[in-house]
């Protein structure tokens, strides 16, 4: 088992203390509430707010005072960030001893309440974003924090049918989790690592649907381990779902039986 | 001229114009698509262009500067269409005739794609303007080039947004990677070998790790050099 030690001397702080509510709009306006009561916190440290997207050029960054003088964003418009699936990072920042240094952090916060322009509440773990693909009509795009699954934005109706068409599913998710799964290996992260970035929980997702429930093989070095570890996922994956039978019953208008 | 965009059905007879002229390198330039209304309309604001020579990316990073100016930044970053109609405009310069012929390279350096990754920072007239803007007065690494071709230190560069999104960046790579006596970049910094303190592969993976330790944001080219460490000195201390 490969141990990974945190050096980098941050904290992180829970995401339930910071709270986000979007409002729709041409921009949008967010409302934020921060709680660092309890934290045993420089009071002079800089905090920070930072609103991006998936595929964004740019942060928006706001800044919201110091750790013992907070100034919260009210009605904040949110100028540059354009996607449905807005995620912020907040930032305790050492501005005196150690300039720059993070002291405390909360990555990946979703807005709890949202107008329909933003996805809001805990995310699933293949958020679905319409793209400009050219003739492509699936991508997967692995950021820092999520994987994406995006699909092209010229077909009509496509993000739905990518939830619910039977044809879509058959064709497109066992690969999506052969994939995922064989990049997650490569971040080299432990399942019970107290992490939500993308390859932690779909470790997770794969040991939920494992036939025997078996753990992730760990070490980069046991590669045939986890190409049959993850053969064994998408199996379990397809006959959890009835991938075949729900396609022939589509195609063939049966009832998707031998 | 004033400037307009391109409709959907106007950037897909551009493309059709692209791939005849590379089957067929003296293929004349459609010019007359450019007031076409039922390839092109207007945009909400009035700009004009005129025809000039646009030798470097600096020529055209300048110029459409000024000109786009009346818009708004993000107006102007997301305009596929606008991007795509003004290459049509400058075609003789981003894919200049050589004895009467040219070499029509891949779509995505005429044809702006702001959404796709892969893409959006090798449109050649677009990645000019942007270079501009987010390096400012540090922006000789990248805009001395010709326009007609994208080179490896932009490419390396602005694909990464991890890099161009830190404020003190641009400085930063202008003090390491300036060579002062060849009045371009260092040799060797974006090579396929790896070397210490190159640009290609040891600064995204040193950045990579200090982005996790310090708000990169919140520093100065001064403190962000003397994060780097030691592998990165020696350029500095040379330029």
């Amino acid at each position: 088992m490969i141990k990974r030690v945190n050096f980098t001397g941050r904290h992180r702080i829970s995401r339930d203390r910071v709270q986000i509510e979007v409002f729709g709009g041409q921009p949008r306006k967010f409302n934020a509430t921060i709680n660092l009561q309890e934290i045993n916190l420089l009071p002079h440290a800089a905090v920070f707010l930072e609103a991006m997207c998936a595929r964004s050029t740019v942060i928006e960054r706001f800044e919201c005072g110091e750790v013992e003088n907070l100034r919260l964003p009210q009605n904040q418009p949110l100028n540059v960030i354009e996607g449905k699936n807005v995620f912020f990072t907040l930032k305790v920042v050492d501005r005196t001893d150690r300039f720059g240094r993070i002291l405390y952090i909360a990555e990946n916060i979703r807005p709890k309440d949202a107008g329909e322009q933003t996805a809001a509440g805990r995310r699933g773990i293949l958020p679905i974003e319409p793209k400009d693909l050219g003739e492509e009509v699936w991508q997967l795009e692995f950021m820092e924090q999520d994987v994406f699954l995006l699909v092209n934005k010229d077909v009509p109706g496509l993000v739905d049918r990518a939830r619910s068409d039977p044809l879509f599913y058959a064709a497109v998710y066992p690969e999506v989790v052969r994939r995922v799964l064989t990049k997650a290996f490569e971040e080299n992260v432990e399942i019970d690592d107290e992490d939500d970035r993308w390859p932690v929980m779909w470790l997770r997702f794969g040991k939920g649907l494992h036939p025997g429930r078996e753990d992730p093989p760990t070490g980069q070095d046991r590669k045939d381990e986890w190409e049959d570890w993850i053969e064994d996922v998408v199996k379990a994956f397809c006959e959890t779902h009835a991938v075949k039978s729900k396609y022939l019953a589509a195609t063939l208008g049966g009832n998707g039986g031998e | 001229m004033i400037v307009r965009q391109f409709c959907d059905h106007g950037t897909k007879a551009f493309r059709e114009f692209l791939a005849t002229c590379r089957k067929d390198p003296t293929t004349p330039v459609p010019r007359a698509m450019l007031e076409d209304d039922s390839l092109t309309e207007p945009l909400p604001v009035s700009v004009e262009v005129t025809p000039r020579r646009l030798v470097t990316k600096a020529d055209a990073a300048n110029y459409l500067a000024s000109v786009l100016k009346p818009m708004s930044i993000h107006e102007v970053e997301e305009n596929a269409k606008l991007w795509t109609w003004l290459t049509l405009f400058f075609f003789d310069e981003v894919c200049p005739e050589r004895a009467g012929r040219r070499s029509v390279k891949n779509d995505y350096h005429y044809v702006f794609e702001p959404k796709n990754s892969r893409h959006f920072y090798r449109h050649l007239l677009f990645i000019s303007w942007r270079v501009l803007r987010v390096a400012g007065e540090h922006n000789r690494l990248f805009l001395g080039s010709s326009l007609s071709t994208l080179d490896k230190m932009t490419t390396e560069v602005m694909k990464r947004l991890f890099l161009t999104r830190i404020p003190c960046m641009f400085e930063v790579l202008d003090r390491l990677y300036w060579d002062k006596d060849r009045g371009k970049a260092r040799v060797g910094v974006v090579s396929q070998q790896v070397r210490p303190g190159d640009l290609r592969h040891r600064l995204p993976l040193r950045i990579h790790q200090l982005e996790k330790t310090y708000d990169l944001l919140s520093l100065d080219a001064d403190q962000l050099i003397d994060l780097l460490g030691d592998e990165f000195q020696q350029g500095h201390q040379e330029a």
